[in-house]
C-alpha cells in the first residue's frame, strides 16, 4: 500500500510539475463532459417544464371524449379521429356530476400578421379551433379582452400576436385555408405561456369553427368535460361512458394530457435529446483520440524518469499505476469542471431559447442524479481508458533505458499493421458496400461496414499518415523551401503520434462531411424528382417542412385554371384512409387532367372515369398487394364507414402523386378541413409562360398569398428544410473539431518541448523566429490536411453508402458537393494552422542559450 | 550577401596597430542575477580575434570562456561593453537582425547536438544557406565536402553517423555560408582523441587554407595546442594571452595559474 502511496506522491509532483502538458487534455474532457451533462440536464429540465405547462393548460379539462379508431399513416404519428357530433356535448351536461361540457373543433388556420406575411408555418402547427367558453375547461386562457361572440371575432395566443404584430381590436386574415376575415378581440395564453412553443392558436366561436374547420358543421374533434365538485377524473369517466353511443370512448383529463405530451413534446424531446446525445458521443470519441495521444507522449517523454524509478526499485505495477493516477486526476478534476460547464450550458441556452423567442417554458433546472453520475462516470472512464495503453508501457520500461537517449516511439509501419488494416479495411468497405447493393439494402449491414472500416483507418493510419505527408510535403518543400521541409520530417518522425491526432480530426471532418454528402444528395433526389415527375411550369404550394400552415384552397385551382395563359391548373389533396386495415395517404384530385401537370411514368389503365368508386394506385403497392386492373380494395373512411374501390389506373411515379389517388367526388362524403397542398400550373405555350407567373401570383395574392414557384424555384426550395438541419448538425460539429484542434495544439505543445534542442540549434544557426513558427505552423497544417483529407475520403464513402443503403431502396440520387466538400477541407486545414497558434509562439519565444544548454 | 547596417561612428574594429578582428569585445560585462546573487560571468573583458587566426579560449569552470564565446556570438547579450562581428555592434541589433547575422557571417560548432536528426548529411551543411533562401556555390560545397571527407555519406541521417563524423559535419555546416568567424565550443569533448585529432585538425585547416576565423573553447590543452594564440580567463577577466601554444606549455601555465588562483583565494578568504 505504501508503495502506492510513493506511487502516487510521484505522480501528483509530476502532475504538478507539467500542468500545461494537460491543458488540453483536461479541456478535452472538460468539453465533452459539459456537452453531455448540459443535453441531460436541458432534456430533464424541458421535459420538466413541459409538463408543468401542460399540466397547467389542461388541468380544468376532467374528461375528454372521442372516437376510439385513430387511423394512423406512416406520416403521421398522431392519427386521425372520425369526429363526434357537437350535440353529444349537451347529453353529457346531463350526466350527474358534469359540470360543464363542450366540443372541441379543431382545425388548420394560419394567421396573417400586420405585414402582410403569414405568421409561423415552417414547423410547429398552426391551429385554429372554437374558443371554449368555461373558462377551467380550454386550455387557453383569456388574459386580455373578451371571448368571440360574433361572427369573424377572434382570440388569438400571445405568442402568435407578438410575431404577427397584432393587438386586440386588429382585423386580419387567418387562412383556413379559405382566407377568412377576422377581428380579434381577446389575447390568450397557454398554460400562463405565450403559446404552446411555437404552436400558434386562433379561437373563433363555435359556428364560426363549424363553418371554417370542418366539413360538415356539428362536427368536433372531440368534447371535454368538466366534472363538479368530488367527482374525480376517473369516476367522472365511469359515469360517462353509459351515455356514450357506439365506438365513441372517454379518458380522463390525465391521460389525454399524458398523450398530448408525448405527442408534441416527447417525440420532439427525445429526438432532439438523442441527436445531441450522438454528438456527445461523437466528440467524446474524439477526445478520446486526443487524449491518448497526450498520454502516449508524455509517457515516451518520461522513459528516462520511469526507468530511474524502475531501477530504484518500483515494480511495474507502481509505474503504471502512477500513470494511470495522473489520468484519474486529470479526469476527475476535468469531469467536474465539465459537469458544472454542463448546467451552466443548460442554464444558457435555457435563457438564449428564449431570448431568440423560442419560448420554451420557464422553470427551474432540473438536475437529476443521471445527468449528474453519468457525464462523470463518461469524462472519468474516457479519460482512465484513454492512458490505459500507455500507463501499461509505462509500466513496461526497462529499468536500462534510464541509461539510454530519451527515445521517441518511431514505431508505426510495422508489416502486421499494414497488413490487419489492410484486411480490415477490405472486409470493412466489403460489408458496407455489400449492405448498399445486397437485393434489400440493408442500413444495419452498412453500419456495421463503417463501424469496421472506421476502425481500419485507424489501424493503418501510422502507416497512412507516412505516406500521405510525404506526399504532402513534397510540394510544400518546394513551395516553402527548408522551412517547409523540416515542417514535413518533423511530421514524419513518428508516425503513430500524427496518426494518432489526425485521427481525432478525422473523425469530426467524416461525420461532417458525412453529413453535408448526405444532405447533399437528399437535396439531389429532391431535384431530381421534381424534375422527373412534375410536368407543369409552376408550382404554388405550402412550406415543406413541419406542420404548420393551413394548406391552400380548393378555390384557388379553378380561379388559377380561368387564367388565359393556363392550360392546366390542377389542386391536389390530401385525404386518409385505412387501405386493407392500414393507414394511408391519398391524394385526392381531379385524376382526368393529372397527365397534364405530373408525370406519372407507364401508366397501365386509365384514369378519366374513376367516379366515386375508382382507384389509382403506384405500381409499388399494386405489386405489394397483388392489385391488377379491375382488383377491388375495401377503403375506411375517418368517419367510419367503408367502400370498395375499384383498380382502374396503376401508375409508376409516386413521388408526386402519392401511392393512392381518387377523385373529389370519391372523397367529398369523407371529408375534413379541405385543403389542397399543391396546385400544378402548366402553361398554354412558351409566350403565356413569360408572364404565367405573374398572372398566377396576382390571383394568389387573393387566396391568401402562397407562394407562386418555378419549378426549379421549387425544387430548391422543398429542400430548403435540409439546409437547417445541416446547419445545426455543423454548429454541434463544430465542437468535435474543436476537441481535435486541442488535441493537435496539444501534441505540437509537447513535440516542440520535445525538440527543445534542435530549436536551439535552428535559431542558432539562423532560423528567425518567423520562419520558426512557420515550421510549426506547417507542421500542424500538415497533419491537419491529413485528417481532414482522410476525413473527406471516408465521409464521402459512408455517405455515399448511406444514402444507397436508406433512400428508398437504392434509388436516391448520390450527391458530391464540390463546393461545401472543398470549404470543409479548407476549414480543416486553417484550423491546423490555427491550432500551431499558440505551440508555435512558445517555441519561437525559446531562449537560444538555454535550448542548447538543456541537458 | 546582406550587408548589416554599422553603427555610427563604430571604429572599433580596427585598432590602432591596424589589426582587422573579426570579433572582438570591448569592456565585456555580464552578470547574472542580482543582489546577494549576483555572478559577474564577464568582468570588464576585452579581447579581439584577428582575421585569419585560430583563437583558443581556454580557462577553469566557471571562468567566463563560454559566456563570453556566446556574447561574441550574438547568442547572449551583454549587460555592458559592446560586442563585434567584424564592424557591426551586436548590441543595436534586434532578435532578427541577430538571427540574420548569425546565419550569414558566424557559424557554430558546439560540443553535442550539432546536426537536426530529420535532416540529411548534405541537408544539414547547407542549413544556413537553405534558411536564407540562397543557392549555395556547388564548388564550394564540394571542396567543403572534400575536405571534411564525408562524400560518400552525404544522403545519410546523423544518427547512422559516428561521434567524429558528426563533428566533422558541423564544422562543414559552420563553414558552409563563409562567415567571417567560426565559434567553437568544446567541439571535442565527447570525442576520442582521434575523431577529436581530425575535427581540431579541419578547423586549423579552415584557417590556413580556406583564411577563415575560428574561436574555440576547450579545457583541452592538446586542442588549444592546434590554434595560433590562447587566451585565459579567471573569473570573468582576460588574465594571459599565448601566441604559438604548444600543449605543454598550455598546461604548464595551467597549472600554474591554479596555483595562483588557489594562492588568491587563500589569500581572499
Amino acid at each position: 500500500m505504501s508503495g502506492n502511496r510513493a506511487a502516487a506522491r510521484i505522480s501528483l509532483a509530476s502532475l504538478r510539475a507539467h500542468k500545461r502538458r494537460f491543458v488540453g487534455t483536461f479541456f478535452a474532457v472538460l468539453l465533452g463532459v459539459a456537452f453531455l451533462g448540459g443535453t441531460l440536464v436541458m432534456g430533464d429540465t424541458l421535459r420538466a417544464s413541459f409538463d408543468t405547462m401542460f399540466g397547467n393548460a389542461t388541468s380544468g379539462t376532467d374528461a375528454v371524449v372521442r372516437s376510439a379508431d385513430a387511423i394512423t399513416t406512416p406520416d403521421d404519428g398522431a392519427g386521425s379521429r372520425e369526429p363526434v357530433a357537437t350535440s353529444l356535448a349537451r347529453d353529457l351536461k346531463r350526466v350527474d356530476g358534469v359540470a360543464a361540457a363542450e366540443p372541441s373543433i379543431q382545425g388548420a388556420g394560419q394567421l396573417v400578421g400586420k405585414d402582410g406575411d403569414a405568421v409561423g408555418g415552417q414547423g410547429p402547427p398552426t391551429l385554429a379551433g372554437n374558443w371554449i367558453t368555461d373558462e377551467e375547461l380550454g386550455a387557453y386562457q383569456l388574459a386580455d379582452g373578451r371571448a368571440p361572440r360574433a361572427p369573424g371575432e377572434a382570440v388569438i395566443n400571445r405568442g402568435a400576436a407578438k410575431t404577427g404584430d397584432l393587438d386586440i381590436g386588429d382585423s386580419t386574415v387567418l387562412r383556413t385555408p379559405q382566407p377568412v376575415k377576422i377581428k380579434i378581440v381577446g389575447i390568450a395564453t397557454f398554460g400562463g405561456e405565450d403559446g404552446m412553443g411555437q404552436v400558434t392558436f386562433t379561437g373563433l366561436t363555435q359556428e364560426d369553427a363549424e363553418r371554417y374547420l370542418t366539413a360538415k358543421p356539428g362536427q368536433a374533434a372531440s368534447i371535454q368535460v368538466r366534472a363538479g365538485p368530488d367527482v374525480s377524473q376517473d369516476e367522472l369517466v365511469k359515469r360517462l361512458e353509459p351515455v356514450l353511443p357506439g365506438g365513441i370512448e372517454a379518458i380522463t383529463g390525465q391521460e389525454s394530457a399524458e398523450e398530448n405530451l408525448d405527442q408534441i413534446s416527447g417525440a420532439f424531446l427525445t429526438m432532439f435529446t438523442a441527436l445531441l446525445l450522438v454528438f456527445a458521443g461523437v466528440a467524446l470519441l474524439v477526445a478520446t483520440f486526443s487524449i491518448h495521444n497526450t498520454f502516449a507522449i508524455v509517457v515516451a517523454q518520461r522513459t528516462r524518469e520511469n526507468a530511474l524509478l524502475r531501477a530504484l526499485g518500483a515494480a511495474r505495477r507502481q509505474v503504471m499505476a502512477g500513470a494511470l493516477t495522473e489520468a484519474a486526476v486529470v479526469g476527475v478534476a476535468a469531469s467536474l469542471a465539465g459537469l458544472l460547464g454542463g448546467i451552466g450550458l443548460a442554464a444558457g441556452l435555457q435563457a438564449l431559447f428564449r431570448a431568440v423567442g423560442f419560448p420554451f417554458p420557464e422553470g427551474d433546472l432540473v438536475i437529476s442524479a443521471l445527468s449528474l453520475l453519468l457525464p462523470l462516470v463518461v469524462g472519468v472512464v474516457v479519460c482512465m481508458g484513454s492512458a490505459l495503453a500507455p500507463a501499461l508501457r509505462a509500466g513496461r520500461t526497462a529499468p536500462l533505458a534510464a541509461l539510454r537517449e530519451t527515445a521517441v516511439d518511431h514505431s508505426g509501419a510495422s508489416r502486421a499493421r499494414t497488413l490487419t488494416g489492410a484486411v480490415l479495411g477490405a472486409v470493412g468497405v466489403g460489408v458496407t458496400v455489400l449492405g448498399v447493393l445486397a437485393d434489400t439494402p440493408s442500413v444495419m449491414l452498412t453500419a456495421i461496414g463503417s463501424v469496421l472500416t472506421l476502425a481500419a483507418f485507424v489501424v493503418v493510419g501510422p502507416v497512412a499518415s507516412s505516406l500521405a505527408v510525404r506526399a504532402l510535403s513534397g510540394p510544400l518543400g518546394s513551395l516553402r523551401g527548408v522551412t517547409g521541409a523540416l515542417a514535413g520530417r518533423n511530421a514524419l518522425r513518428s508516425p503513430k503520434r500524427t496518426a494518432a491526432t489526425a485521427t481525432a480530426l478525422m473523425i469530426g471532418v467524416s461525420v461532417v462531411s458525412l453529413f453535408t454528402v448526405f444532405a447533399a444528395s437528399l437535396k439531389a433526389t429532391m431535384n431530381e424528382t421534381v424534375s422527373r415527375t412534375f410536368a407543369g411550369d409552376v408550382a404554388v404550394s405550402v412550406p415543406a417542412f413541419g406542420g404548420g400552415g393551413s394548406g391552400l384552397s380548393p378555390g384557388l385551382a379553378p380561379a388559377l385554371d380561368k387564367l388565359p395563359q393556363v392550360d392546366t391548373a390542377l389542386g391536389l389533396g390530401r385525404g386518409v384512409a385505412k387501405v386493407d386495415g392500414s393507414g394511408r395517404q391519398l391524394t385526392v384530385t381531379d385524376p382526368a387532367a393529372l397527365s397534364g401537370v405530373l408525370n406519372l411514368g407507364d401508366v397501365e389503365g386509365n384514369f378519366t372515369g374513376l367516379g366515386k368508386s375508382g382507384i389509382a394506385v403506384s405500381a409499388s403497392e399494386a405489386a405489394k398487394h397483388h392489385w391488377r386492373l379491375g382488383s377491388t380494395t375495401q377503403l375506411t373512411f375517418t368517419d367510419g364507414q367503408r367502400q370498395s374501390f375499384t383498380v382502374r389506373a396503376v401508375y409508376e411515379e409516386k413521388d408526386l402523386a402519392g401511392e393512392y389517388i381518387i377523385t373529389r367526388e370519391a372523397w367529398a362524403p369523407h371529408r375534413a378541413q379541405d385543403a389542397d397542398s399543391l396546385v400544378a400550373v402548366s402553361f398554354k405555350d412558351d409566350e403565356a409562360a413569360s408572364d404565367g407567373k405573374e398572372a398566377v401570383e396576382k390571383v394568389a395574392m387573393n387566396w391568401g398569398n402562397p407562394e407562386v414557384q418555378t419549378r426549379d424555384e421549387w425544387a430548391e426550395s422543398s429542400a430548403g428544410g435540409i439546409d437547417m438541419m445541416l446547419t445545426l448538425v455543423y454548429a454541434l460539429l463544430a465542437l468535435a473539431v474543436l476537441i481535435a484542434l486541442l488535441g493537435i495544439a496539444n501534441t505540437l505543445t509537447l513535440a516542440v518541448h520535445e525538440r527543445t534542442r534542435e530549436l536551439g540549434l535552428l535559431r542558432a544557426v539562423g532560423q528567425t523566429q518567423a520562419q520558426l513558427r512557420a515550421m510549426v505552423r506547417w507542421e500542424s497544417v500538415l497533419v491537419a490536411a491529413f485528417g481532414t483529407l482522410g476525413g473527406l475520403g471516408l465521409g464521402g464513402f459512408l455517405g455515399w453508402a448511406l444514402v444507397k443503403a436508406a433512400v428508398n431502396s437504392g434509388d436516391g440520387a448520390f450527391a458530391l458537393p464540390p463546393q461545401q466538400l472543398a470549404v470543409v477541407g479548407l476549414v480543416g486545414v486553417a484550423a491546423g494552422a490555427l491550432a500551431a497558434w499558440r505551440p508555435a509562439r512558445r517555441a519561437a519565444r525559446l531562449d537560444v542559450l538555454r535550448a542548447i544548454a538543456t541537458e | 550577401m546582406t550587408t548589416l547596417p554599422t553603427p555610427a561612428g563604430s571604429t572599433a574594429h580596427t585598432v590602432p596597430d591596424g589589426t582587422n578582428y573579426a570579433a572582438q569585445v570591448v569592456d565585456a560585462v555580464k552578470v547574472y542575477g542580482a543582489g546577494a546573487t549576483e555572478v559577474r560571468a564577464l568582468d570588464g573583458v576585452s579581447v579581439g580575434f584577428p582575421v585569419g587566426q585560430f583563437t583558443a579560449i581556454m580557462g577553469p569552470s566557471g571562468s567566463g570562456k563560454s559566456t563570453l564565446m556566446h556574447c561574441a556570438a550574438g547568442l547572449d547579450t551583454l549587460t555592458s561593453g559592446s560586442a563585434f562581428i567584424a564592424d557591426t555592434e551586436l548590441s543595436a541589433l534586434d532578435d532578427r537582425r541577430l538571427t540574420l547575422l548569425r546565419r550569414e557571417r558566424v557559424g557554430f560548432v558546439f560540443q553535442a547536438f550539432n546536426l537536426l536528426p530529420t535532416l540529411t548529411v548534405a541537408e544539414n551543411i547547407s542549413l544556413p544557406l537553405d534558411l536564407a533562401g540562397q543557392r549555395a556555390d556547388p564548388d564550394w560545397l564540394e571542396s567543403l565536402i572534400d575536405v571534411v571527407g564525408l562524400g560518400g555519406r552525404l544522403r545519410h541521417r546523423p544518427s547512422e553517423l559516428s561521434g567524429g563524423q558528426q563533428q566533422r559535419v558541423a564544422v562543414a555546416r559552420a563553414l558552409a555560408s563563409r562567415p567571417d568567424v567560426v565559434f567553437a565550443d568544446e567541439p571535442t569533448g565527447n570525442l576520442d582523441s582521434r575523431s577529436g585529432e581530425e575535427v581540431l585538425g579541419l578547423l586549423g585547416r579552415a584557417v590556413r587554407t580556406m583564411a577563415r576565423t575560428v574561436v574555440m573553447v576547450t579545457h583541452d590543452p592538446v586542442a588549444a595546442a592546434h590554434a595560433d594564440e590562447v587566451i585565459m580567463l579567471a573569473d570573468g577577466r582576460l588574465v594571459d594571452r599565448m601566441p604559438n601554444p604548444t600543449a605543454e606549455r598550455v598546461l604548464d601555465r595551467l597549472k600554474a595559474f591554479d596555483r595562483s588562483t588557489e594562492a588568491a583565494r587563500a589569500v581572499a578568504s
